[in-house]
């Protein structure tokens, strides 16, 4: 078990997701940061689930969590990986180590503090955070108040029930993700997009200018979305029976669908990319979709953090993502015992 | 517009867009569900799927099993078929609604806005009653479901159909939860409590979303609404309202839903403007 000593500002229980239900509205949630959960699952043999959104395996659940003061308690000995951001996390108040696998013994406590590097750390716990599912997953959705724990945020005094480890603790001790193996990017962050689907609605130039300048998120961002701070971004004149259907604004279109990674800029202004509780739809052109390897990056981001987006096209944003998907085996990792 | 053929778009490298025009028109929707419905009955290897909106169909898929370039060889391959589809299954739901209801007309009220359907009825030169009458007078074409669980979007299918509602100039942050809405011609809906800029109809007392899956029509999905389903709004009073409402929460409320198709050509024909009399 773990018991909740401190959930700080968000803390969620996520796996990967529910896809499958986005023509009900019903957002595919799940760990923003897709392949670091994975990675802490593997580390402590868990499963670490199919791809994210078109897989069909959650994985085993883990936690996520954001920024600082995020503080719990184990009730027995267990073993442990923290991925992701590096939010300063403590072992007993000693820096515990990252991308690796921990033993750790009751009552033992692990504490995040200040954000060095990304602001989403996961924990991976053997045999998994178990919690109710809901249509097949456990992640949590805040907004729509479902999965994880009654649809919430962990708070102090919440005792999170484990599954079984799936091998001996001891044999899982020290397996480490090799460093070359970890997607870490120093500031600004690079983000790369496929332009699309309305980059033609927008002129030209400021389809350069996205592509051209430093973009700095914007604090009023969260699992629903990531917004940019940066010049204004202009459209192309619209014919008068699009400023009747779609709107007044010259960003509207009639709604269609605008999944996780797409790049909506309503009235030009703030580019904001869809996060991982997003619906599937919306009224505004969206000039670039984030690539799928990329997703977590945008997860990763800081208030106040510079970033650039890139093109690529669709097959080179194929070929990163299947890269990406054959590093995630048991044959990467190392042991460091 | 309606383009000549769809046009692909690509959403990064887990979606594409099928895109059959631009505008707001139940043909463009036909589209969009008729290729819909072809790969639901015949799939396509990779595609894990789909979401279907008022003009385009996005296609989720798996390039471990297809990439984009082949996954739209093979859409292109369908497009003919599915856009030839002139009629499609679509049940009916009856959804009872009490209009002008005391939560709406609070809420407006909280937002130092005037009630609603009293503005829709001086936008559109009308009375509050009749405003109601038309709209529980058509039935609905459930474009889309989005935005959030058991959120729809619908048109009118009657073309005497006149009213239309601006959306609020400065959205509200809060909506009660279960408030039916409109804007320009477009019927939607407030499944929970959220923010919004559609104009406040009414109040259902029966869910259309419910997370818990009480009632038997939740057993497969939380989620009611789904797209090419027509809406039948039936007008109810406060005393009906809360009577379903005891229903509802006891888990017995039998929900009202028919079989049934609607044909593309049908709302073509009656959609077709008048032939004026000629005048000397």
């Amino acid at each position: 078990m773990i018991e909740v000593l401190n959930g700080g500002p968000q803390t969620t229980v996520q796996d990967l997701g529910r896809p499958g239900y986005l023509n009900t509205g019903m957002p595919p949630s799940g760990a923003f940061d897709s392949f670091s959960l994975r990675v802490g699952n593997l580390l402590v043999g868990n499963n670490p689930g199919g791809r994210y959104l078109v897989g069909r395996d959650p994985g085993d659940a883990g936690l996520e969590i954001l920024l600082f003061g995020c503080r719990l308690r184990v009730t027995a000995d267990h073993v442990l990986a923290v991925t992701g951001g590096d939010l300063s996390a403590t072992l007993n108040g000693e820096p515990l180590p990252l991308w690796r696998a921990v033993l750790v013994g009751a009552g033992d406590t692990i504490a995040f503090g200040a954000p060095r590097h990304g602001v989403r750390a996961y924990l991976a716990i053997a045999g998994g955070v178990e919690v109710p599912k809901f249509l097949g997953s456990r992640a949590t959705n805040v907004r729509a108040a479902v999965g994880g724990i009654d649809g919430r945020a962990l708070r102090t005094g919440d005792r999170i029930e484990l599954g079984s480890p799936r091998r001996p603790l001891t044999t899982l001790a020290d397996r480490t993700w090799p460093t070359a193996a970890r997607p870490i990017q120093d500031a600004p962050w690079t983000v790369r997009v496929v332009l699309g689907p309305q980059d033609v609605l927008f002129t030209p130039e400021s389809v350069q200018t996205f592509l051209s300048v430093d973009w700095k998120l914007s604090p009023i961002s969260d699992r629903m979305g990531c917004r940019y701070i940066g010049p204004k971004l202009e459209f192309r004149p619209r014919p008068d029976y699009l400023i009747e259907q779609a709107g007044s604004d010259p960003s509207n279109i009639v709604d269609d669908g605008t999944p996780l990674g797409a790049i909506q800029v309503p009235s030009g202004l703030e580019p904001i990319v869809m996060g991982a509780d997003v619906p599937s739809f919306g009224g505004y052109a969206k000039v670039a979709t984030v690539i799928s390897s990329d997703i977590g990056v945008v997860g990763q981001g800081k208030p106040g953090d510079i970033v650039r987006f890139r093109a690529v096209n669709v097959a080179e944003a194929e070929e990163i993502a299947l890269a990406i998907e054959a590093t995630l085996t048991e044959a990467t990792i190392i042991s460091e015992k | 517009m309606f383009y000549d053929r769809p046009v692909y778009r690509p959403l990064g490298d887990l979606f594409v867009d099928v895109e059959f025009g631009d505008e707001l028109h139940l043909a463009l929707n036909f589209m969009a569900l008729g290729l819909d419905l072809s790969l639901r009955e015949r799939p396509i290897a990779g595609v894990t799927e789909t979401v279907p909106s008022n003009r385009a169909l996005m296609v989720a898929y798996d390039s471990a099993i297809v990439r984009q370039a082949a996954l739209i060889d093979a859409l292109r391959e369908r497009e003919a078929e599915a856009t030839k589809l002139r009629r499609l299954p679509s049940r009916v739901v009856t959804i009872p609604i009490w209009y002008d209801d005391p939560w709406s007309d609070e809420c407006a009220q909280a937002h130092g806005v005037p009630n609603n359907l009293a503005l829709l009825a001086e936008i559109n030169r009308t009375s509050v009653a009749e405003v109601i009458a038309a709209h529980s007078r058509t039935e609905w074409w459930v474009t889309a479901v989005g935005f959030q669980p058991g959120c729809f979007q619908a048109l009118p299918l009657d073309p005497a159909f006149a009213i239309s509602a601006p959306k609020y100039a400065r959205p509200r942050q809060t909506t009660p939860e279960r408030v039916l809405c409109l804007a320009g011609k477009i019927t939607s809906f407030y499944p929970v409590r959220s923010p919004g800029g559609y104009q406040l109809l009414g109040r259902t007392p029966i869910d259309l979303y419910d997370p818990h899956q009480r009632n038997e029509v939740f057993r497969e999905s939380p989620v009611l609404p789904m797209a090419g389903e027509r809406h039948r709004y039936i007008p109810i009073d406060e005393r009906a309202y809360v009577a379903i409402r005891e229903q509802v929460e006891r888990g017995d409320y039998r929900y009202q839903i028919e079989a049934g198709s609607y044909s593309l050509d049908d709302y073509l024909e009656r959609s077709r403007p008048m032939t004026m009399e000629a005048t000397p």
